[in-house]
């Protein structure tokens, strides 16, 4: 691909305060239009890595660069950063006193200086996207789990971001709902939304990734396409942890 | 026996006991000779005494032939001054007075003492309430702010008030800031009460902020909010509703309070009781009337808040 690259993930180490190494030495290119898969065992650090590239966990060594924005650099614009990597969390994190058209009109509203009328245009016409026409004034907690996790990704999607990161978007939810948000996903991945997901559905990882990654213990161990990821791991711990899961 | 009549049986219970205490007080009034006069306690409530119309200088009086205008004229100049709203004159025509004179009184029925005292707990607890929301709101946020600064002087002022007696910051206020700064009884009861309830307010406001959980700040952030705006319009919004039940509770101690507020030269309900007591000599009737008047105003706040309590629960 020859497309820019998006995320540079340089050699990142996180140490949280209390002294737990969450990421080790990370290494990571994201070029636009790429869908990156991340798996792993728990703890293994993939949550931390996902947050490093917003900023909602601070480095303390190496380099990131996103979308032209240095986050290792002392006075990053971190919120110039956030209006361009959208972020779908497992716990739908949904503002619970708004509508959903107030969830995904706020930020627009507020941090692009879109009209009211512009935002709700855009709004509904995500809504549309994701299928809940029908919600738009409805609350949160009236909505299922399934329901909930399309209206934050359409919330994601309202700031027309270059790249969306999802940290398990599926693991909240009952097996009955988990198709509703994979088909959302995969939908994006063909409009070559790039992506980077934190997921335990090894069916979506192997039909949407462009590349697959596996951590463990806070480092990358390897990457690859899926069809060689799945069916001919290079690790010996990717071949156990694989065993286990599939 | 079904639940029900068990239930009412309880209540009946409880309310024969009530009326027993009840009883008992009345024997234990009698056996001190106390005798009990409900009928002095209405005037002090509705006065038909009328208001006292004073002179407003040393003057003469003038009254009309039919007797329906009441003036008069200054002993020196030519100044001159019309009464109006008066129902009994009592001065006659030509009378020297001297400023201060009660020349005639206005109409009969009006607010008791216990009534005007009422009104300055409801005006002084309500101005106090406005000042210490803002108080509480502005150190809250000091509570929880990122700079250390803030969160030093946000404890610094919390810690302060809520280790000392209102009494002794009355006194405080009253006698310090009142003579150096020139503030009126009402501006300092005021002051010292919004002060002291705003550092409650700042606790209450605190806790309620970290009570909405991280993952709310961090969806906001993800969206571009900056942290003011996440605070106004996402975790704000949703702390009030745990925010309110304590503030009633707050709002209600505020009222009750403000009866320390009576130490100075302030006529609220408390003091206008005392005064009462002292010309009827009937305590009981009195002191209860008083603590009656009291529970309206904190029954009031108490029912108003749970209304709003209902109309935020309704969003989730
Ligand atoms: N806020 C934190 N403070 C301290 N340690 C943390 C914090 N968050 C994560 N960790 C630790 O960092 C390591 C990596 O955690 P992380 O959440 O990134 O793992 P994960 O791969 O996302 O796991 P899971 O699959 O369970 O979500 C773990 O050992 C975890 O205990
Ligand atoms: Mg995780």
């Amino acid at each position: 691909m020859t497309n820019p690259v998006l995320i540079e993930a340089k050699n990142v180490e996180k140490r949280y305060p209390n002294g737990v190494l969450g990421l080790k030495t990370a290494s990571l290119a994201v070029k636009a239009g790429e869908v990156v898969v991340i798996v792993g065992p728990s703890g293994s650090g993939k949550s931390t890595l996902l947050r490093t590239f917003n900023g909602l966990e601070a480095i303390t060594a190496g380099e990131i660069v996103v979308d032209g924005h240095g986050l290792h650099e002392r006075g990053a614009d971190l919120r110039a950063l956030r209006q361009r990597v959208g972020m779908v969390f497992q716990q739908f994190n949904l503002f619970p006193h708004l509508t959903v058209l107030e969830n995904l009109t706020l930020a627009p509203r507020k941090v692009l200086k879109l009209s009211e009328s512009e935002a709700v245009e855009r709004a509904l016409a995500l809504l549309k996207k994701v299928g809940l026409s029908d919600k738009a004034e409805r609350y949160p907690s009236q909505l299922s789990g399934g329901q909930q996790q399309r209206v934050a990704i359409a919330r994601a999607l309202a700031m027309q971001p270059a790249v969306i990161l999802f940290d398990e978007p599926t693991s909240a939810l009952d097996p009955e709902m988990v198709g509703e948000v994979l088909e959302v996903m995969r939908q994006l991945a063909t409009e070559g939304m790039t992506m980077c997901v934190v997921t335990h559905e090894m069916g979506f990882a192997r039909a949407v990734a462009n590349r697959v990654i596996f951590m463990d213990a806070g480092e990358i161990l390897c990457e690859d396409p899926p069809a060689a990821f799945f069916d001919a791991p290079k690790h010996e711990r990717l071949r156990s942890f694989l065993r286990q899961v599939l | 026996m079904s639940n029900t009549t068990t239930r009412w049986l309880w209540h009946a219970l409880a309310v024969a006991l009530l009326a027993a205490l009840g009883t008992g007080l009345y024997i234990a009034s009698k056996r001190i000779d106390y005798t009990w006069r409900w009928e002095r306690i209405p005037q002090y409530l509705i006065s038909t005494e009328g208001e006292d119309l004073k002179a407003p200088f040393d003057g003469f009086i003038v009254v009309s032939e039919d007797g329906k205008q009441l003036s008069m004229t200054a002993m020196r100049g030519s100044e001159t001054h019309d009464f109006t709203g008066f129902s009994r004159i009592l001065s006659n025509n030509g009378d020297l007075v001297f400023e201060g004179d009660v020349v005639a009184k206005t109409d009969q029925v009006g607010p008791g003492p216990l009534l005007v005292g009422l009104w300055l707990t409801l005006k002084i607890s309500a101005l106090s309430l406005v000042f210490a929301l803002l108080l509480g709101l502005v150190f809250g946020l000091g509570r929880v702010s990122k700079n250390p600064a803030a969160r030093d002087l946000a404890a610094f002022y919390v810690e302060v008030i809520r280790g000392t007696p209102l009494l002794v910051q009355i006194f405080i206020v009253y006698f310090f800031i009142g003579t150096v700064l020139q503030l009126s009884a009402f501006a300092a009861g005021v002051v010292a009460l919004a002060v002291f309830t705003g550092a409650y307010v700042a606790e209450i406001v605190r806790a309620g902020i970290e009570a909405v959980p991280k993952r709310q700040t961090e969806a906001a952030q993800s969206v571009g909010l900056s942290g003011a705006q996440t605070m106004m319009y996402v975790i704000l919004p949703q702390a009030t509703r745990r925010i309110l039940p304590p503030l009633a509770g707050q709002s209600i101690n505020l009222i009750k309070d403000s009866s320390l507020v009576s130490v100075m030269a302030l006529t609220d309900l408390t003091k206008a009781g005392r005064e009462v007591v002292s010309s009827t000599f009937s305590p009981f009737e009195v002191w209860f009337t008083v603590a009656l008047m009291y529970l309206l105003l904190t029954g009031v706040l108490s029912v108003a808040v749970r209304r709003l309590e209902k109309r935020y629960a309704s969003q989730d």
